[in-house]
């Protein structure tokens, strides 16, 4: 047993920690907040020069096929920004879902890319109806002269307005099962995305209007087998995304603990107060939750233990803290914490955006359940 | 990172060797629930006699050096013997034991070599049990406020007080007591630990009725005793840790008591309850496929695996070396408030069947009502719930100017 980071992942997390704060300080982050926005193409490209789009590719297509538990180290540090952007989306759940999902050629003439920064990968599942199992997904892709056809709506995409191609699920059966998995050009004639306002950060509404998809399009050689692929990417993906979560956590309890010193009111600094250290109590130990659970998770994964109820517990857990941690923080600060330019409502925005993103605390609670076999 | 142990072929023949020396010692019944009192103290001596048995081979208290009758084993070894106690319903120690842990650990510190060599010996090799007593009827969450005396007089130091909510079922052979050597002096420098005998003329014990049920066997038993001191004389060899220094070595025992230690091993009112709901219908249907009791299931499964994780941090940081700032209080405060917030939740799941003991309609061996109690009590030993928050806002450095430094332990 030995829960520290390796010496590895310690250089990696003092670099990721040094990018952010260097291209990503402060000011950067809240001008990230308007819906307007985008990742500067520098900062994409300095990142992508360092490897950290392509740490989940194989080494031969131009990745560093790293271990999930170093991916998280760097997801971690992201997160304490938190850094929005397709990080995410394109270098974790879009990789693995390519990985799981495609052929060899698909892999060899998408990923080489991916890793490089040049594509940007956005998978698009939920629909309006905002379900996260296979029974959400109801849109269409009819088949005619070597194309499908997508005609309707997914929602609350994540990065959708930055990618250069969508993975879309798509019914293309009868049973519940049925999806396939498209990949659209995000450029392609009918294709649309924007991003959706209001306390969201960086999901996106995109439309489909008459987009004709090349069959080679389809992932993998066969219909109908998108969803298991989904599920596999899913399983790996989660926790890099916890980690970020953790990350956000981590921030937002040393931003607390910081102003908790400086902060004066009645003549002394107000952590003396119970009150306001019970708030940053109950945010520590959320904080901690999340990690453990996480990390756990992690190294599940890693070990090729079955994983599947520890990586559900720790979406459910981190999410929860990820929120519980802006509300106690918001406790914490008060007005200050209100105040766009401070730093505390970029993390309010992301943890109520990843709260249900990818699976709510009681949707990964009863997943867990199943697994577990109750 | 990893979170496994990984045996050596050494270890693995260790844990063969532990199992089946387990299998051969291990009186039959002893994880008995006792029938009444007389069997509860038949059972205490047997669990006696095992503890006895264990510390004939130093693996009563493992960790503990050898030179003073512990094991002297590392932690994998360590963890192996309690893994495999584990599998059997045990603990290490087999009953409730103050010595070891927390006396000993602090003795280990702040003790003399004689007091080493004449204390640790007959606690590690399970001849003594050791209570320990902290709270007085005027200080609990105010440790440094006990005004139990024990004044100088020759050789000796002469005890008066009143010691409350001590120890457990049965009595004990050794007291682990803090005390006031200098009354009217100045506070947090005016205390002093002892280790004396318990059968020293003066000494009385009076049970307490209070909420818990159980008794001797694990590590929590809940049976809890009022000790009476008068003008009880001591040798001056049994005070610990230099006169009126007893403030510092404290920190040592809370420390430990605290949760520093972390721990490792299943929660066997989850394991239980699961098999209960899995079991038991309401309406006809399990209520474990109830789609309203299977999701408080879940927070309660989810809060028993966060324990365990802070748990397993713990035991690492400890015996990894590593660095600690507010860890073994947030794992008392984990435990103490999940267990509290376990009573309301059992009862939401699984209604007042969680509140009998009658063996048709409550549940087996009454675990739930057990539960209900006893999570409703551990609010408050070795530090209240709300006084393992005031050690961890210090420890993080809540509200302290940059000159403090943050997370240091004092």
């Amino acid at each position: 047993m030995d829960l520290a980071l390796t010496e590895s992942q310690e250089l990696l997390r003092s670099a990721a920690r040094a990018f952010v704060e260097r291209e990503a300080p402060g000011h950067v982050i809240v001008g990230l907040q308007r819906e307007d926005s985008r990742l500067p193409a520098a900062l994409w490209r300095k990142a992508a020069e360092l490897g950290w789009l392509g740490v989940l590719v194989p080494a031969e297509y131009g990745g560093s096929e790293s271990a999930l538990t170093d991916v998280a180290v760097l997801f971690e540090e992201l997160g304490r920004g938190p850094l929005p952007g397709p990080f995410f989306s394109s270098g974790v759940l879009g990789t693995l879902t390519v990985l799981e999902a495609a052929s060899q050629a698909q892999r060899r003439a998408i990923l080489p890319a991916v890793a490089s920064g040049e594509t940007v990968l956005s998978v698009a599942i939920t629909e309006p109806n905002a379900s996260w199992g296979a029974s959400g997904i109801t849109l269409r892709a009819p088949r005619a002269d070597g194309h499908y056809r997508l005609d309707g709506a997914k929602v609350f995409v994540s990065d959708a307005t930055e990618a250069t191609h969508l993975i879309a699920a798509v019914r293309t059966g009868t049973q519940a099962e049925d999806i396939s998995l498209l990949l659209v050009d995000a450029r392609a004639p009918g294709v649309r995305a924007r991003r959706l306002p209001g306390l969201l950060a960086g999901q996106c509404e995109v439309t489909f209007d008459g987009v004709a998809v090349e069959t080679a399009g389809l992932l993998g050689e066969r219909e109908n087998r998108g969803w298991a692929a989904l599920e596999r990417a899913l399983l790996r993906a989660w926790p890099v995304l916890c980690s970020y979560m953790v990350g956000g956590c981590q921030a937002v309890f040393e931003l607390s603990v910081a102003h908790s010193r400086e902060r004066v009111q009645f003549g002394v600094p107000i952590g003396r107060f119970q009150r306001v250290q019970d708030h940053i109590i109950r945010l520590v130990n959320h904080l901690d939750a999340a990690r453990w659970t996480t990390a756990e998770a992690l190294w599940k994964l890693d070990a090729g233990h079955p994983a599947a109820d520890a990586v559900h517990m720790a979406k459910a857990v981190s999410s929860e803290a990820y929120l519980e941690a802006c509300n106690a923080a918001h406790e914490v600060h008060a007005g200050q914490g209100s105040l766009v330019e401070y730093g505390l409502v970029p993390h309010t925005r992301m943890s109520r955006t990843l709260f249900s993103y990818l699976g709510d605390p009681r949707w990964h609670k009863r997943r867990m359940a199943d697994v577990l076999e109750w | 990172m990893d979170f496994e142990v990984t045996y050596t072929d050494e270890q693995q023949r260790f844990r063969g060797e532990v199992r089946a020396w387990l299998a051969a010692n291990v009186p039959a019944g002893i994880t008995r629930k006792p029938v009444d009192d007389a069997d509860s103290l038949a059972r205490y001596r047997e669990l006696r006699a095992f503890g006895r048995k264990l510390g004939e081979r130093g693996w009563l208290y493992p960790r503990a050096p050898k030179p003073y009758g512990g094991g002297g084993l590392d932690v994998d070894h360590t963890i192996i013997l309690e893994e495999e106690a584990d599998r059997l319903g045990l603990t290490l120690p087999p009953y409730y034991d103050s010595g070891g842990r927390l006396g000993g650990a602090t003795i280990l510190v702040w003790g003399t070599e004689e007091q080493k060599q004449a204390f640790l010996p007959p606690i590690y090799r399970g001849e003594v049990r050791t209570w320990q007593l902290l709270t007085e009827p005027g200080a609990g969450s105010d440790l440094a406020g006990v005004t139990t005396a024990a004044i100088r007089d020759g050789d000796e130091y002469v005890i008066t007080g009143q010691k409350i909510f001590v120890g457990s079922d049965h009595g004990t052979d050794r007291i682990w007591m803090i005390a006031c050597t200098q009354p009217g002096g100045k506070r947090h420098e005016n205390l002093s630990w002892f280790m004396i005998d318990a059968n020293l003329p003066g000494i009385t014990v009076q049970p307490m009725e209070i909420l818990g049920t159980g008794g001797e066997g694990g590590s929590d038993p809940v049976q809890k005793n009022t000790v009476f001191f008068d003008q009880v004389r001591v040798p001056a060899f049994t005070l610990v840790g230099g006169e009126n220094n007893g403030w510092k070595a404290a920190s040592t025992h809370l420390e430990l008591e605290h949760g520093a230690g972390g721990r490792i091993g299943r929660n066997r009112v989850w394991d239980r309850l699961l098999a209960y709901c899995q079991q038991t219908k309401r309406d006809g249907v399990r209520l474990v496929e109830q789609q309203d009791t299977r999701d408080v299931l879940a927070d309660i499964y989810i809060k028993t695996q966060v324990m365990r994780l802070f748990g397993l941090r713990n035991f690492w940081l400890t015996y990894a070396k590593q660095p600690r700032s507010y860890e073994g209080p947030q794992l008392s405060y984990y435990r103490k408030m999940t267990g509290l917030w376990m009573t309301g939740a059992i009862l939401e799941a699984v209604g007042p069947a969680a509140l009998t003991t009658d063996p048709t309609w409550g549940s087996p061996e009454a675990f739930l009502e057990q539960q209900q109690r006893n999570g409703i009590i551990a609010v408050h030993p070795g530090g209240t719930a709300d006084i393992q928050r005031v050690s961890m806002a210090r420890r993080i450095g809540i509200g302290r100017g940059a000159r403090e430094a943050a997370g240091t332990v004092h």
